[in-house]
């Protein structure tokens, strides 16, 4: 078929597909997939790298028990982790709180992304 | 790519180099965390046990003095690091009424000796063969040092090496 | 007591003879001297071989008069783990790593013998001597393995216990510490090349065996690693971005850009400072590497513990570092070329972004490794940064870097030749869109899980191709064998290997799904689809360990996951079971009995009847793809021993 040869057409087709996907209806959050979303962001307190939503220790079931009542309760995931690294200090928290020298995690990456763009920009032909 | 570019790049790294070695290299050895055991606050545990070199040890005879209880372990590597600390820190407090008292945790006899004697422990450590006092104590890996206040409640939970300087404050805390 | 000697003679003896070959080899250089390289490599070679006979024999003897046999070792470790107690600990990994060298500066040494008057050759030489003598003089001197143990002891403390029950410990260090060593080669070729100043010529193309072979040991290393964790760890995951594990990913990701690199400057002579600063840093990432699994500096279940070694080892890493730097900065006039690359989406321009990208995606790594250390020395708080970061900076690294797998095959060398490009492309283009609409249809709808599905099927279809290509042109020459000689094959059967791993990294993350079922004698339950059937308990005894099994199956398949103790130590660790297939793992611990269960060793809950038991059941779809994966790397890997050189034939 001659439409499929072209590369206008197969674009069209990919635009339509990513559409389907982004628009396709998403399966609502439960408090359940909230629970289990903070889960593999909190740290087992007792282990050396396992999330509360890996390890079976007891802290990690204390610390499961916590935040699926704030959840319940109504918190958001803010205070959620507010109140756990108050009860356990920061180094529960798999991502070091925002702010001050975190935001170089994350600027990190970004600003390696521009030196690569300027790498790649800066190949023509001379 | 230009020389300038390349030079410039280099000394930009070779900078970055510099700094992260000398950052890197100036890292003290890892210490233990405090962490919020469900057991703080609470009433420690009792246990009593036969000690590596032949007396008994029991917490409800420590009573009125300030016991830090460590499980260890001689296959345990930071066990190893930690040793040495707890030591010096059991002549240190040799008047003040501080008693450490270690708890093999999973191991042999024999090895749990060996590894006291070549690391010159100054402080019991009691057997511990069905395992309940570390399930009691919710131990999951040693290095765990547990400070125990003078009226038998745990103060304070440590997982990993302790050193000199975290205990003492802990310590002088209570 | 003589044990101790014969291998610290053995030690200084390596040592001095490396010592001897730097100098030689320095005279060689510059004074044009008689090479006597083989001698020195030889009698270094025979002096570690002298100290690790020594430590073998001091092991497989349980002759605890030696510190490190009583630490690592006991009276009844089996033979097997008493051999590999060597890389146990610290001081003993040293004799290993040193081992790995000293063969490897032999064989460089043998290959090149014809040339060893050469200046580029005698300088490499004298690196590769430089390297082997650092980590001899570590051994001689704070990290000695021939301590003697102070007090008399009849019985050892023997490894760890999750080290002494699987054979992979038999495979998986030494895997891993060839493919470190073995990049001490194109360091030390890039060193002599700037040294020399013959940055021209092309050295790092004839080695390209030997560094793809070392690569894929390291590939294949840290695969293997995975698989043991997955193994034994109990719950179904395979990797942590512990600082340990990260330190073998970061020289993998260099060591990957350099030899892909590497080909553009065999095809157009291009890339020379991008393909002698990667050697550099891969080398050095590797040292750095051995810092961070021996410093004591970050909280890791790998690491080896000591405080003595950290600054040396980082200073090493530092000192490799900057001089590589500055020579090349030194020599940056000679570095230029007359050409460049023409346009980005060339193919040179599409090796110019996989280096941008995996030096990146290196960098990034490292900075979340050692974020927790920058953070204490300002702030002084100890924080974390666990998965949720590495995930999230991983995940669109490596969606770029298959996006490139797909993309490279297909463009043209110098120019942008749209047509030719989707020509190239047009079947496998739309074999992407169609899986997703397969895959949509079906119901999946994580993101994720699509994208990569797609980019897979565009990296999977340019390497067929290619292969088929191959294939048409052996066929051509009536001899299809010789596909396996042509440039491209070896290459894109790695692609293919990284391509499932990838895929099944994805939809094994994506999909795994967690349960604990509590389930009575004879009684069954369906948990995700699966049928699982608890049959009782059962008891098995060895000289080494006690267990207490659960019988269970698992659609049809038997498994027994249990509780080990081993003897002598009181308390038990689980062991998980497994039933792999190739679709779906399914991955069965044993975390509890009901009342009465104590004797098992397992935990107790009240809740749970008498002789019920308690199963953690994880389901992780594809998960064996990851293992499937990673030995068709190794075997793409191997495949590059029979590769033909590109320049000997004409190639799409």
């Amino acid at each position: 078929m001659r439409m499929l040869s072209s590369f206008r057409f197969w674009c069209v087709a990919l635009v339509l597909l990513v559409g389907s996907v982004l628009l396709a209806p998403s399966t609502p959050s439960t408090w359940q997939t909230r629970v289990a979303h903070i889960e593999t962001l909190v740290k087992c307190p007792s282990c050396d790298n396992l999330s509360v939503a890996q390890s079976t220790a007891a802290s990690s079931l204390a610390v499961r028990a916590q935040i699926t009542s704030m959840v319940r309760a109504g918190d958001s995931d803010t205070q959620v982790f507010t109140a756990i690294e108050r009860a356990y200090g920061p180094t529960v928290l798999l991502t070091p709180p925002a702010g001050g020298l975190t935001t170089l995690l994350w600027v990190g990456p970004v600003a390696l992304l521009l030196v690569a763009a300027v790498i790649v920009a800066r190949l023509r032909r001379r | 790519m230009r020389r300038r570019a390349i030079a410039l790049t280099a000394l930009v790294l070779v900078v970055l180099t510099v700094g992260f070695t000398a950052l890197l290299a100036t890292r003290p050895p890892i210490d233990a965390t405090a962490v919020h055991s469900p057991l703080l606050g609470k009433v420690a545990p009792e246990f009593s046990g036969t000690s590596l070199t032949g007396g008994t040890v029991s917490l409800q005879h420590e009573r009125g003095n300030i016991v830090i209880l460590n499980f260890w372990a001689s296959w345990c590597a930071p066990c190893k690091q930690e040793s040495p600390n707890l030591t010096s820190f059991a002549w240190s407090q040799r008047n003040n009424h501080v008693k450490i008292v270690g708890v093999v945790y999973n191991d042999t006899v024999a090895s749990a000796r060996s590894f006291e004697r070549y690391y010159g422990a100054l402080y019991p450590s009691i057997t511990d063969p069905q395992g309940s006092i570390a399930f009691h104590y919710g131990v999951t890996a040693p290095p765990t040092t547990f400070v125990i206040d003078r009226t038998g409640r745990v103060a304070a939970t440590l997982v990993g090496p302790a050193t000199q300087g975290q205990l003492q404050a802990i310590v002088s805390r209570l | 007591m003589i044990l101790s000697w014969i291998g610290r003679i053995g030690l200084y003896i390596g040592f001095l003879s490396a010592v001897f070959g730097v100098v030689n080899q320095l005279l060689v250089a510059r004074r044009g001297r008689r090479s006597y390289a083989l001698p020195a490599a030889l009698a270094s070679l025979l002096g570690i071989v002298v100290a690790v006979g020594a430590m073998q024999t001091a092991l497989v003897t349980h002759n605890f008069s030696l510190a490190y046999v009583a630490e690592n070792n006991a009276t009844f470790t089996p033979l097997l783990y008493s051999i590999t107690g060597m890389w146990s600990a610290l001081e003993g990994s040293l004799l290993l790593w040193s081992l790995i060298l000293a063969l490897l500066v032999v064989a460089v040494v043998v290959y090149y013998r014809r040339q060893r008057d050469d200046e580029v050759v005698s300088y490499a030489t004298m690196v590769l001597f430089i390297v082997a003598g650092f980590f001899l003089l570590l051994m001689v001197g704070p990290a000695d393995p021939f301590l003697l143990n102070p007090s008399h002891v009849l019985q050892g403390a023997g490894p760890n216990a999750l080290l002494q029950d699987n054979p992979l410990v038999a495979i998986h260090p030494p895997l891993l510490y060839s493919g470190f060593v073995g990049f001490t080669v194109p360091f030390a070729f890039a060193m002599a090349m700037l040294l020399s100043g013959r940055v021209h010529e092309q050295w790092p193309i004839e080695q390209r065996r030997w560094t793809v072979l070392a690569w894929g040991s390291l590939s294949v290393g840290i695969v293997l690693g995975s698989w043991w964790s997955y193994q034994v760890l109990g719950w179904g995951g395979f990797w942590g971005w512990d600082p340990v594990e990260n330190a073998a990913l970061l020289p993998w990701l260099t060591a990957t850009a350099y030899i892909h690199s590497v080909v553009v400057q065999d095809r157009r002579g291009l890339f020379r400072v991008w393909n002698l600063s990667l050697a550099v840093g891969t080398f050095s990432l590797t040292v750095l590497g051995t810092f961070f699994t021996r410093s004591g500096v970050l909280q890791s279940v790998h690491a080896f513990s000591s405080s003595t070694l950290g600054p040396v080892l980082i200073g090493f890493f530092g000192l490799s570092l900057v001089s590589g730097l500055g020579l090349i900065a030194w020599r940056g006039d000679e570095l230029r070329t007359a050409v460049g690359v023409d346009s980005p989406l060339s193919r040179e321009g599409i090796f110019v972004m996989n280096n941008v990208l995996f030096v990146g995606f290196a960098f990034v790594v490292l900075l979340g490794t050692v974020f927790p250390l920058l953070y204490q020395a300002i702030n002084g708080v100890q924080v974390t940064v666990g998965t949720p970061y590495f995930a999230a900076v991983a995940g669109p690294g490596s969606i770029a870097l298959l996006a490139l797998m797909g993309l490279a095959p297909l463009v043209s060398w110098r120019r942008f030749d749209g047509p030719t490009i989707w020509r190239r492309a047009r079947v496998t283009a739309w074999m992407c869109v169609a899986s997703v609409v397969l895959l949509e249809v079906a119901g999946v709808r994580h993101y994720a899980v699509l994208l990569v599905v797609f980019l897979a099927v565009a990296a999977a279809g340019s390497a067929l191709r290619t292969l088929a290509n191959n294939v048409t042109a052996a066929r051509r020459r009536n001899d299809l064998w010789s596909v396996l000689r042509s440039p491209s094959t070896a290459g894109m059967v790695v692609h293919l290997g990284v391509v499932i791993l990838a895929v099944g990294i994805v939809v094994s993350s994506s999909y795994t799904s967690r349960t604990e079922v509590t389930l009575s004698a004879n009684q069954r339950t369906v948990v995700d689809g699966h049928a699982i059937t608890f049959h009782g308990f059962a008891k098995r005894t060895s000289t080494l360990e006690s267990q207490t099994l659960v019988n269970v199956t698992v659609d049809g398949a038997r498994l027994q996951p249990a509780i080990t103790t081993f003897s002598g130590r009181s308390q038990a660790v689980g062991t998980p079971a497994i039933s792999s297939n190739f679709f779906r793992d399914v991955y069965l611990t044993f975390d509890a009995v009901g009342q009465g269960g104590s004797t098992s060793g397992a935990q107790v809950q009240t809740n749970v009847p008498v002789g019920a038991v308690v199963l953690g059941v994880t389901v992780e779809p594809l998960l064996s793809w990851l293992w499937i994966g990673g030995l068709i790397v190794g075997l793409g890997s191997a495949l590059t021993l029979g590769r033909r050189r590109s320049s000997d034939e004409a190639t799409a």
